[in-house]
């Protein structure tokens, strides 16, 4: 099979030229930063229905090749409707308040593992919030954040959320890295009406639930399985590739998407291995994996571990091919495997080598306020916040109306210093993700190339492709 | 669908009631049955009456007295008057008041807020609280009281409280022995003689025989949360916001944010807003009443009767003026009834519920509570008017003008 037919590339080149034309085209914004959908033509309503969600393969879809399903969700513009009366609560005075508090949920104790992520997205919120408050604020007033941890104990973070909207008054949050404090704080959102933009979950059942009130803009698990099963099975041919990954909700979901598409494009995983958040020692997993034979092994696991798994790997004489989630491609991943990691292929959130301005430019900001290099989740951190702090800056002071100019942001693209997202009814990012593949100890990035990409949206979505 | 708003004026009545006797002439001797009472009147509890702002969450009915959990605070209604307004300041543990239960018992109010878990009796609150109890989380959804346990939906499991022994059991992926959830996070509960039901968010309904000690887990079917594979495939969604048991003691009704699913101990039967009279597949809440199901959903409070598949729906009549944030005030009520052909008629009332996104409900002997994103309102219903429907569940046109006199 070839990467990509004739046919297909004839009209990824037809999609690219309009799509070029009509972002060339795309310049007021609805809010900033959202291109307007007067600029770029909106999808027909036939094609609109012919939507799959999330952009996933025709060949993923569930049941696709025996039924049609009697209903289908998160493809209809009213999936985030919102019919309640938050709309109308009185806006306060905000001459008489102090300062406008936006709140943040991140893991930041440094023992606990996704502490770096919960780090980058701080300095990332922080420093979007700084420039803002240079630009005036808000009507002179300053945008001050409201820091909370996200604890690595189950549930402790819940009752943050509520602390921030009745002791601090926040008008939106960010947060969190950690897919189940997210959904705990979502459904809390939903009673208590504070929009939260999530820059950091790769959670892909965070903006399934239809609750109205979150934005999500890191590229999820479907969007990294998608890509990945499309490389490993459309590209490389491979056929029995097997999965090691954490035993943790990060881990348990990625797995489920990638096996999933993996089974619906004919080539099944052979086996599923597990292993503790902590472990260091990937010896008995490799060896079971050793005897049962494969192909590739595809892991859903932190950069630290992925490198010693590679390592102990190619230390057992094991030469597959290996891929990675997001948190694979890290540097950590390259420090741990050393040579081992050649040839290492992952998905990235982001290409950092990117030649783009608005990047460029942030990295220098990033690193002279901070004196390390951004990652990912800095760079969603920032766009995340900007984009929050735009909506509060067109609604008012009022969350409901807040949370509306966010969803304005539903079948627009975002053009940000991450890349250029793309989002969905339900307000998630479905914009195509990075690859990067380990080469002498470097990461090579590229961005990915579905073989059966079909631009399902609309332009947009293969602009944000070339990215 | 056909959707007709009725005007009251004499001639309008007059033009109707000829037709109503022609129709009633060729219709003669045709069997029809009528609706139960419509909820025609209408008195909110808001701002303007000394009812605290923002979102009802929750309401329960103690005798007289009404207990409303609001956005800030628990609210005491009797005789018509708010009573009283508990707060933080108060004593209360949480915030956000999300449910209340009363322990008819011992006239105890159990109150589950975004704090913890609170006991309102002898003027006096008990609090409990991750840190001093065995409750699972300070973010609780849900509070149900049977016999002397009290039960607690929480953001990390199901705790129940024996309130003899003073002795706590967590229902969770973490408990021990740890339950069949596959997310922990409980939001409904709805407590039978012999079983509790549970809704998790993302992990469907389980239920737990109380005498066996046994579990059962009910899920969608089709494991996709993008897609209902067929409409009766099983439960709808895994993401259940609310519960209500039946009185036999394997069915019950669950609400989620995409339809409504029913269980009836053989079969499921399921109801979107594109196949029925549904107002919106976002449900709040789910109660029963006999054998009428009341779905409290954002675009209106629902009302089913699962033996004629007719809804009804009440909301005010200028709805979506509400929800646009524009300063439209509250005028008519909207009375939209939907036999199961798809016919569908609209009424007016003169009064009108407080705000067409519902959470959740509660009946007083024949009146109704609702709690709405815009404050509490009772409804009182009309013996006398009713809606007729052939031996086919066709709404009969000519039985309108029986209550347009409202």
């Amino acid at each position: 099979m070839k990467f990509v037919t004739k046919t297909q590339s004839n009209r990824i080149v037809r999609w690219a030229a309009g799509a070029l034309a009509g972002m060339a085209m795309a310049v007021s914004v609805v809010p900033a930063g959202a291109q307007s959908a007067a600029c770029v033509p909106r999808p027909s309503r036939a094609r609109l229905e012919a939507m799959r969600y999330a952009n996933m393969p025709a060949q993923a879809f569930p049941f696709g090749r025996y039924i049609k399903p009697y209903a289908l969700w998160y493809v209809q513009p009213d999936t985030l409707a919102y019919d309640g009366a938050a709309r109308s609560l009185p806006t306060p005075d905000w001459r008489k308040l102090p300062a406008i508090n936006l709140g943040f949920l991140g893991p930041l104790q440094p023992e606990y593992a996704n502490a770096a992520y919960g780090m980058a997205m701080l300095r990332g919120a922080e420093l979007a919030l700084a420039e803002a408050n240079a630009h005036g604020g808000y009507h002179g007033k300053p945008f001050a954040l409201k820091i909370h941890n996200d604890k690595p104990l189950w549930g402790a973070s819940a009752i943050e959320i509520v602390r921030m909207r009745y002791r601090q008054q926040v008008w939106g949050m960010l947060g969190s890295v950690n897919g189940a404090s997210t959904h705990i704080a979502l459904r809390a959102a939903l009673k208590i009406q504070l929009p939260i933009v999530d820059t950091a979950t790769t959670d892909p059942t965070v903006t399934e639930t239809r609750i109205p009130w979150l934005l999500h803009n890191f590229p999820d698990d479907r969007q990294q399985g998608y890509a990945l099963a499309d490389y490993i099975f459309n590209h490389l041919h491979l056929q029995h590739v097997a999965i090691l990954r954490v035993n943790a909700r990060y881990g348990r979901l990625g797995d489920k998407v990638f096996f999933n598409t993996a089974r619906r494009l004919g080539a099944q995983p052979s086996v599923v291995v597990k292993f503790a958040p902590y472990e260091t020692n990937f010896t008995r997993p490799l060896r079971e994996l050793q005897r049962l034979g494969m192909d590739g092994l595809v892991l859903w696991a932190n950069a630290r571990q992925a490198g010693l798994i590679v390592r102990q790997m190619r230390a057992m004489g094991m030469h597959q091919p290996v891929f990675g989630s997001s948190r694979v491609a890290y540097p950590a991943l390259l420090k741990t495997a050393g040579a081992s990691a050649d040839g290492l292929v992952a998905v990235s959130a982001i290409d950092p080598t990117r030649l783009s301005a608005k990047w460029l430019r942030f990295r220098l900001r990033y690193t002279r306020r901070f004196h390390t290099a951004p990652d990912a989740y800095a760079a969603y951190a920032y766009d995340g916040m900007n984009m929050l702090i735009t909506a509060i800056r067109q609604a008012g002071l009022n969350r409901a109306r807040i949370m509306g100019a966010l969803k304005h942001y539903a079948l627009h693209s975002y053009r940000g210093v991450s890349g250029t997202a793309f989002f969905d009814y339900t307000l998630n990012n479905i914009a195509p993700v990075t690859m990067a593949r380990v080469e002498k100890g470097h990461f090579i990035y590229w961005p990915e190339r579905r073989s059966d990409w079909r631009a399902n949206t609309w332009p947009g979505c293969l602009a944000a492709a070339g990215r | 669908m056909n959707s007709h708003a009725y005007d009251f004026s004499m001639h309008s009545m007059l033009r109707r009631l000829g037709a109503g006797v022609l129709l009633a002439v060729g219709l003669l001797g045709a069997a029809t049955a009528q609706t139960p009472p419509l909820y025609t009147r209408w008195i909110n509890y808001t701002p303007a009456n000394g009812f605290p702002a923002g979102e009802v969450y929750s309401v329960a009915i103690q005798g007289a007295k009404v207990w409303a959990g609001t956005e800030h605070g628990l609210a005491l209604i009797e005789n018509g008057q708010v009573q009283k307004v508990f707060t933080r300041d108060d004593g209360l543990a949480g915030y956000a008041v999300m449910s209340v239960a009363v322990d008819h018992a011992t006239g105890a109010v159990w109150v589950g807020a975004l704090g913890g878990l609170s006991r309102y009796s002898g003027g006096k609150f008990t609090h409990y609280t991750v840190l001093s109890s065995g409750l699972a989380n300070d973010l609780v959804y849900n509070v149900a009281v049977r016999g002397h346990y009290v039960w607690a939906a929480t953001a990390a499991g199901v705790s129940r409280l024996n309130i003899w022994t003073h002795t706590w059991r967590i229902y969770s992926v973490l408990g021990q022995p740890s339950a069949p959830f596959k997310e922990p996070w409980a939001y409904a509960l709805s407590i039978g003689p012999h079983k509790a039901y549970m809704g998790l968010w993302g992990g469907g309904v389980v239920t737990y025989d109380l005498r066996q000690h046994t579990w059962r887990p009910y899920l969608d079917p089709d494991g996709s949360a993008e897609i209902v594979l067929y409409r009766n495939q099983g439960l709808i969604s895994n993401m259940v916001s609310s519960l209500a048991h039946g009185p036999q003691s394997n069915t019950f009704w669950a609400g989620t944010y995409f339809g409504l699913s029913g269980y009836d101990g053989t079969r499921w039967h399921n109801y979107l807003r594109q196949d029925s009279g549904l107002a919106s597949n976002f449900i709040n809440g789910v109660t029963l009443e006999g054998r009428r199901v009341w779905a409290a959903t954002q675009r209106g409070l629902c009302e089913f009767d699962p033996a004629t598949h007719i809804w009804v729906t009440y909301r005010p009549a200028n709805w979506r003026a509400l929800d646009s944030g524009s300063a439209a005030r509250l005028g008519r009520g909207e009375i939209l009834i939907t036999d199961p052909h798809g016919r569908q008629r609209k009424l007016e009332t003169a009064s009108s519920i407080a705000h067409n996104y519902i959470l959740s409900l509660a009946f007083q002997g024949r009146d109704i509570w609702v709690a709405t994103a815009a404050g509490l309102s009772h409804g009182f219903a009309s013996p006398s008017r009713r809606i007729h429907y052939d031996d086919q569940n066709r709404l009969q046109p000519h039985a309108r003008p029986a209550y347009a006199r409202h």
